[in-house]
């Protein structure tokens, strides 16, 4: 178990920046999830933190130690590549006992310590497959078994179950989540289904562009999202956005724009005239009479314990999660209702996130 | 799938057959005229199904008896000679042999480097290798008389299989190096963290994976060393010759010996034809794997 703290470090291919002047830390035994879009930095941050990349600027440390000029092979670290890159020509025995067999281990140590991963990982009756005569869940575990009887101070993911189809994945999910509950390892996990993040980790790190939008909980980015991206990134089905701006009329606050017109806590009276985004979750809102959001219904989406619906707000798309038993067909007119404390405020040409002058949230 | 009437599956195995017929008539043809007197080889309307077949050219070319009648030579052969041609065929599979063992060696290393490995002007690299091939050989031939003769390499094996090796290695390291371009990067990078030096990660993982893509390049260098004719030609005098070389001894002053010619023909089929059966095996592994890969 490690520590790994990034310091201003960046990355260049070429002339392409990737990676702009990040500093991160990673406590002992955290599961952390680098978490964003595709080109967002987080697999090449992973993959200099492996030392499959070289570092252009800033510093890289593990349990202390700069790392910035170690081979791959000395970092002691275990790596889950998102093709599981196992060695197809061994057997599943042979993949895993790989990395022992390097490190001169005794025959008894390796076969135990396989037996063992094998044990763990269900994987006992398939030692002696080959990776071709694997399902997809099983490869995977086998890349897990292998990264498993390291000892390695950090572990790696790289967006490892991207290749699985969604049943599978949320189960593995869970087996990963359990695996680092047991080894208590330092994981960092690559990944850019913000559900992976949410259920899995004890710390996220959303990035965008090269750098670090937000670090939190999942609960800091789902409740106080620092950005409107994170915003939209973190939650689904996605955030509804609607544009308009903070009027403020003494003791009374309310985000308005043509159509809506909606009471905020007092403590936005400070932002009176801003011109601001209002993103509402769609499950902070209910079905009422004299609620502020209404829309007309385009379509309804029975996704089994609830239903979507989708309406059209102010020209723009709005999606409430609502009981299965709400009726509505398309065309008709519905009345939301939301809590003045869930609303999320962000300015409009910056994105972030306007807090209260009263509460902070 | 498509559902196919009947006419177009019986259309397709026709064309089929055609396609093979037309192939492989010529090399029957080939084999009875091996197997044909000396007058019915020139019976005209040809005789392709019917005629009485002799091992006589065979023995003759080998200087041995097959136990048929024909212990010596019955008449006096084209060029008034008598050949041996066993170490012939013998120099042909030491050459082929050695030359495809130096190449794909050579060309396996070359390739995974050049695949894997980041150093400076390594795109340039790939086509200055196969700009080698360019020239025609016939005006490296020259050169190489007089280098060769320098060396002392004139007329011996290490010479020409040598020569087969260098002309073989461009399109050896072109071929290996697609099949190592077609391994993820990952594999190796796999192996650098499970504390794999370079040298082991080539040697225990990446080249077992490789195994059909050398074999589908051991069969094409062998083929090439098999039937090269120039290079023999101007680089040996009496010390050793290649099948192709000796062959066109048989077009003499006096006459062609076409029997004798196609049995040296037929006979220098089968080693190259063993040697492609053994590799075979590795070739089906090669086309599927593929599917191993993730």
């Amino acid at each position: 178990m490690a520590n790994v703290e990034y310091r201003s470090v960046g990355k260049n291919f070429g002339t392409v920046r990737v990676l702009n002047e990040l500093s991160l830390d990673i406590g002992e035994g955290e599961f952390v999830v680098l978490l964003g879009s595709s080109g967002c930095g987080k697999s090449t941050l992973l993959r200099m933190t492996a030392g499959l990349e070289t570092i252009s600027s800033g510093e890289i440390a593990i349990d202390g130690k700069v790392v910035n000029g170690v081979h791959p092979r000395d970092r002691n670290i275990a790596m889950v590549f998102q093709n599981y890159a196992l060695y197809p020509t061994m057997k599943v025995r042979e993949n895993i006992a790989f990395s022992l067999e390097v490190a001169g281990k005794s025959r008894d140590e390796v076969n135990a310590k396989v037996e063992e991963a094998a044990r763990v990982l269900s994987l006992t009756d398939y030692l002696d497959r080959k990776p071709s005569e694997l399902s997809g869940g099983q490869r995977q575990r086998v890349a897990m078994g292998r990264a498993m009887v390291r000892d390695a101070k950090v572990f790696l993911f790289d967006e490892p179950l991207s290749n699985l189809d969604a049943k599978l994945r949320a189960h593995m999910r869970v087996e990963i989540r359990q695996l680092h509950d047991r080894l208590k390892a330092t994981t960092i996990y690559v990944t850019h289904d913000q559900i992976e993040a949410m259920t899995m980790a004890d710390k996220i790190v959303l990035m965008q562009g090269g750098g670090i939008v937000q670090v939190g909980t999942p609960d800091d980015l789902y409740d106080r999202p620092a950005t409107r991206y994170v915003a939209e990134f973190i939650g689904s089905p996605q955030i509804n956005c609607q544009e308009g701006e903070i009027v403020s009329d003494g003791a009374d606050v309310h985000f308005k724009n043509s159509e809506v017109s909606l009471p905020l806590p007092a403590g936005y009276a400070a932002h009176g005239g801003t011109k601001v985004t209002c993103g509402i979750r769609p499950n902070d809102v209910q079905l009422s009479e004299e609620g502020a959001i209404v829309g007309r219904l385009k379509i309804a989406e029975k996704t089994g314990a609830d239903k979507q619906m989708h309406l059209d707000v102010n020209g723009s798309e709005f999606v409430a999660v609502t009981p299965r038993s709400t009726e509505g067909v398309p065309g008709d007119d519905m009345r939301f209702a939301v809590d003045p404390g869930k609303v999320h405020i962000f300015d409009q040409s910056s994105g972030h996130r306007i807090t209260t002058t009263l509460s902070g949230a | 799938m498509m559902v196919r009437s009947k006419s177009s599956r019986v259309l397709r195995s026709v064309v089929a057959w055609g396609t093979v017929l037309l192939f492989a008539f010529p090399l029957y043809y080939w084999l009875t005229v091996a197997f044909k007197d000396g007058k019915e080889i020139f019976n005209y309307p040809p005789q392709v199904w019917s005629f009485s077949p002799t091992v006589r050219n065979f023995e003759e070319i080998f200087g041995i008896s097959l136990g048929f009648g024909f212990g010596e030579q019955r008449e006096v052969l084209p060029g008034g000679g008598n050949w041996r041609m066993a170490p012939r065929l013998w120099d042909s599979i030491v050459i082929a042999v050695l030359s495809t063992g130096i190449a794909v060696s050579i060309a396996t290393l070359a390739s995974y480097a050049l695949s894997r490995m980041e150093f400076a002007g390594r795109h340039h690299f790939v086509s200055w290798v196969l700009s080698t091939r360019m020239m025609p050989p016939v005006a490296v031939a020259i050169p190489v008389f007089f280098i060769y003769k320098e060396l002392s390499l004139l007329d011996t094996y290490t010479g020409v299989i040598l020569i087969h090796a260098l002309m073989n290695l461009p399109l050896a390291v072109l071929l290996m190096k697609s099949f190592f371009d077609d391994i993820p990067h990952e594999i190796d990078e796999s192996g650098m963290i499970d504390g794999a030096s370079r040298f082991l990660i080539f040697r225990r993982i990446i080249l077992p994976m490789v195994k059909g893509g050398a074999a589908a390049t051991a069969v094409l260098c062998f083929i090439f060393s098999w039937t090269e004719f120039l290079f023999v030609l101007t680089l040996t005098q009496t010390g050793l010759k290649t099948v192709p070389v000796v062959s066109s001894t048989f077009v003499t002053s006096t006459g062609t010996a076409w029997g004798n010619m196609a049995a040296l023909g037929a006979a220098a089929m089968l080693p190259a034809f063993l040697f492609i059966l053994l590799v075979q095996k590795h070739l089906v592994r090669g086309l599927t794997l593929g599917s191993v890969k993730q």
